[in-house]
C-alpha cells in the first residue's frame, strides 16, 4: 500500500513497470448518491433496489514498460478510471493480479484537497503522508510544488476558498513534482486556464523519460497523438485494442463515427 | 526481472492481507499525529482559550447536573460532585470519539478516491483527537479533587488501565460508526439521542453502588457501565475497583474493537466506489 515510498532502484527502458493480468473488477454501488437511513426506512416494503452491481473491468491484460507513455482512451463508463484505481491500489481487484514495479503517483479525477477547512499547505502535507511519503520527503518537494502551482500566498489559505482551477493546479503540481517511477494522470490535463494547461502539458512532456512510465487517461485525442508512444482502447470493461497511437486513435474515432472532427481534437 | 514492489490481488474471505495492512498502517503513524494536530489547530484547541473551552464545557455541564441531583435527590457533597465531574470527563472521551469518528471516512472522500492507504487511519485519528481533548480535563480534575479534599491513595493508579480500556472502546465505536456512516449518511443526526441515552444509563448522575440489584444485571449490557464504575472507584474514591468489573469492561472494549475492525476491513474495499 505504500504507493509513494521511494524506491531507489533505477529502471531501464523496457523493464516492466506495471503488469495487469486477467483483471476483472465487479463492485456494488449505492443507487442513491447519499444513502440515508431515513430514505431506506421510508422505502421499506416497497422492494425498490438500493444497490447496483457494476461490472467495471473484464479480463483485462495490460503490460506497461518503463519508457512507455501509454494513453488510455474509451467512451464514458468504459472502465478507464476503474483500471487506473486498481493499478494505484485504491480498489482491490475482484479477479486477476496486478504487479507494480515502482513507486506510483496518482492524479485521479478529484486531485488533492482532503480537508477543505485546512490550508493548501496542510493538505499537501497530509496527502503526502497518506501516500506513504516521509515528512522529510514532503519538505524537500514542497517549495517546488508551491512554485509550480503558482498559488502564491493562497497556499496558506483554507482550501475552501480555492476556485476549481486552483484545486486542479495544486493537484497537478503535487502529482508531477514528487518524481514517481510511474505517474497516472486521469483526465486532469483539461483543467486550469490556458496558461496552466500549456504548462502542465509541457511538464508531462518533460516527465517522459527512459526510466519512467506514464499512463494518461484523456479524451483529448490531439494531445495523446502528440505525447504517447502507445495507446490502449477500452470499451465496456474490455481491452479492445492496443498499439500505435495514430492507428488506435483513428480506429477509435471511426468507431465513434466522428472522424477527425475538431471537437475531440481541440480539448487539451 | 526484479520482484514487484506492490502486488494487488483479490481479497481472501473479503479481508485485506492483515499483516501487510498492519505494516502500512504503522508506517503511516506520522499521518495520524499530523492530522490530529492540524485538526486541533483548525478547531483552535491549540490556543489557550480553545483549551479553556474544552475544560469549561464539561465543567459547566457537571455544575448543571449537580444542581439537578441536589434538587431531585437532595444529597450533595464533595464526593458526589467529584464523581459527577470525573465520570462526565471520561464519558466525553467516548462521546467525542464517536461524534468525531462518524464522519471521518466520508469526509476523507477526496483522499480515499485518490490515494491508496489503510483507511482505518481516519477513525483512528478521530480517537486520537478525542484523547488530546481528554487530557487537559484530567489535569483539571486532579486540581479539583485536591480542592474538594477527596482521599488520595495508590489505588488511583488503577485509573491508568481504565483509561486504556476506555480508549480501546472509543476506538472500537469510532471505527464501527464510521463504517455505518458510509451506508447511512444521516446516522450522525441520531447520535445525540444515542449519547444522551447512554449518559443516563451509565453511572454518571448516580453512583453504580446506588443501583438496585435487578437493574444491575441489566447493566451488563451497557458497555460503559463497568468502565465508569471502575473509573469512579479508583479516581474519585481512591479504592481498588472490582476485578469482575474491570474484566467485563475489558471484554466489552475488545469485543467492540474486534467487531468494528472486522466490519470496517470487510467493507473497506467498497469505500472508494460508495463515496
Amino acid at each position: 500500500m505504500s504507493s509513494l515510498s521511494a524506491s531507489n532502484t533505477s529502471h531501464k527502458t523496457g523493464d516492466l513497470a506495471v503488469s495487469v493480468q486477467d483483471l476483472s473488477l465487479t463492485y456494488t454501488t449505492a443507487i442513491d448518491r447519499r444513502p440515508t437511513l431515513k430514505a431506506r426506512a421510508k422505502s421499506l416494503g416497497r422492494g425498490t433496489k438500493q444497490t447496483r452491481v457494476v461490472q467495471a473491468l473484464e479480463n483485462v491484460n495490460l503490460d506497461v514498460a518503463y519508457g512507455q507513455v501509454l494513453g488510455v482512451i474509451g467512451t464514458n463508463g468504459a472502465g478507464k478510471s476503474s483500471l487506473m484505481r486498481t493499478i494505484a491500489g485504491i480498489i482491490p481487484p475482484s479477479k486477476g493480479r496486478i504487479e507494480v514495479f515502482g513507486s506510483v503517483s496518482t492524479l485521479l479525477a478529484l486531485g488533492v484537497g482532503f480537508n477543505p477547512a485546512m490550508s493548501g499547505r496542510a493538505n499537501v502535507h497530509l496527502g503526502g503522508l497518506a501516500a506513504g511519503m516521509t515528512r522529510k520527503e514532503i519538505e524537500e518537494h514542497f517549495d517546488e510544488i508551491a512554485e509550480f502551482s503558482e498559488l502564491g500566498d493562497a497556499i496558506d489559505a483554507p482550501m475552501r476558498t480555492y476556485s476549481s482551477g486552483m484545486y486542479a493546479r495544486l493537484g497537478f503540481s503535487v502529482a508531477a513534482t514528487v518524481q514517481p517511477d510511474i505517474l497516472i494522470v486521469d483526465e486532469a490535463l483539461s483543467t486550469g486556464d490556458a496558461h496552466f494547461k500549456e504548462k502542465s502539458f509541457n511538464k508531462i512532456k518533460e516527465l517522459r523519460s527512459e526510466d519512467r512510465a506514464l499512463i494518461l487517461v484523456s479524451h483529448a485525442m490531439a494531445t495523446l497523438r502528440e505525447i504517447c508512444n502507445d495507446v490502449a482502447w477500452l470499451h465496456k470493461g474490455k481491452l479492445v485494442n492496443r498499439g500505435n497511437p495514430n492507428e488506435i486513435i483513428d480506429a477509435y474515432q471511426e468507431f465513434l463515427h466522428l472522424g477527425k472532427s475538431s471537437v475531440i481534437d481541440e480539448d487539451l | 526481472m526484479s520482484t514487484p514492489l506492490q502486488v494487488y490481488e483479490p481479497f481472501r474471505a473479503g479481508l485485506p492481507p492483515l499483516r501487510k495492512y498492519w505494516r502500512s498502517l504503522w508506517s503511516r503513524r506520522t499521518f495520524i499525529s499530523e492530522y490530529s494536530r492540524s485538526e486541533l489547530r483548525e478547531q483552535h484547541f491549540d490556543s489557550i482559550f480553545g483549551q479553556l473551552w474544552l475544560i469549561l464545557n464539561p465543567l459547566m455541564l457537571s455544575a448543571v447536573y449537580f444542581l439537578l441531583i441536589v434538587i431531585i435527590g437532595g444529597s450533595g457533597g464533595a464526593i458526589r460532585y467529584g464523581h459527577l465531574t470525573a465520570s462526565l470527563f471520561l464519558f466525553y472521551l467516548v462521546s467525542n470519539s464517536l461524534t468525531g469518528g462518524v464522519k471521518s471516512v466520508t469526509a476523507g472522500q477526496r483522499l480515499i478516491l485518490n490515494t491508496a492507504f489503510p483507511r482505518m487511519m481516519l477513525p483512528i485519528s478521530a480517537t486520537v483527537i478525542a484523547f488530546f481533548k481528554f487530557m487537559p480535563t484530567l489535569l483539571v480534575f486532579m486540581i479539583m479533587r485536591t480542592v474538594l479534599g477527596l482521599p488520595f491513595g495508590w489505588e488511583m493508579l488503577w485509573s491508568i488501565p481504565i483509561i486504556l480500556i476506555a480508549l480501546i472502546f472509543s476506538l472500537g465505536v469510532a471505527i464501527l460508526i464510521s463504517t455505518i456512516n458510509v451506508y447511512f449518511r444521516d446516522i450522525a443526526s441520531f447520535l445525540p439521542y444515542l449519547t444522551r441515552t447512554f449518559l443516563y444509563l451509565s453511572p454518571i448522575l448516580y453512583e453504580a453502588s446506588a443501583l438496585k440489584p435487578q437493574l444491575r444485571t441489566f447493566e451488563h449490557f451497557n458497555p460503559l457501565f463497568s468502565i465508569l464504575e471502575s473509573w469512579s472507584l479508583s479516581i474519585v474514591h481512591a479504592e481498588t475497583p472490582h476485578l469482575s468489573s474491570m474484566l467485563t469492561a475489558l471484554a466489552w472494549a475488545l469485543g467492540v474493537l474486534l467487531i468494528g475492525t472486522y466490519f470496517f476491513l470487510s467493507r473497506e474495499r467498497e469505500f472508494a466506489v460508495r463515496l
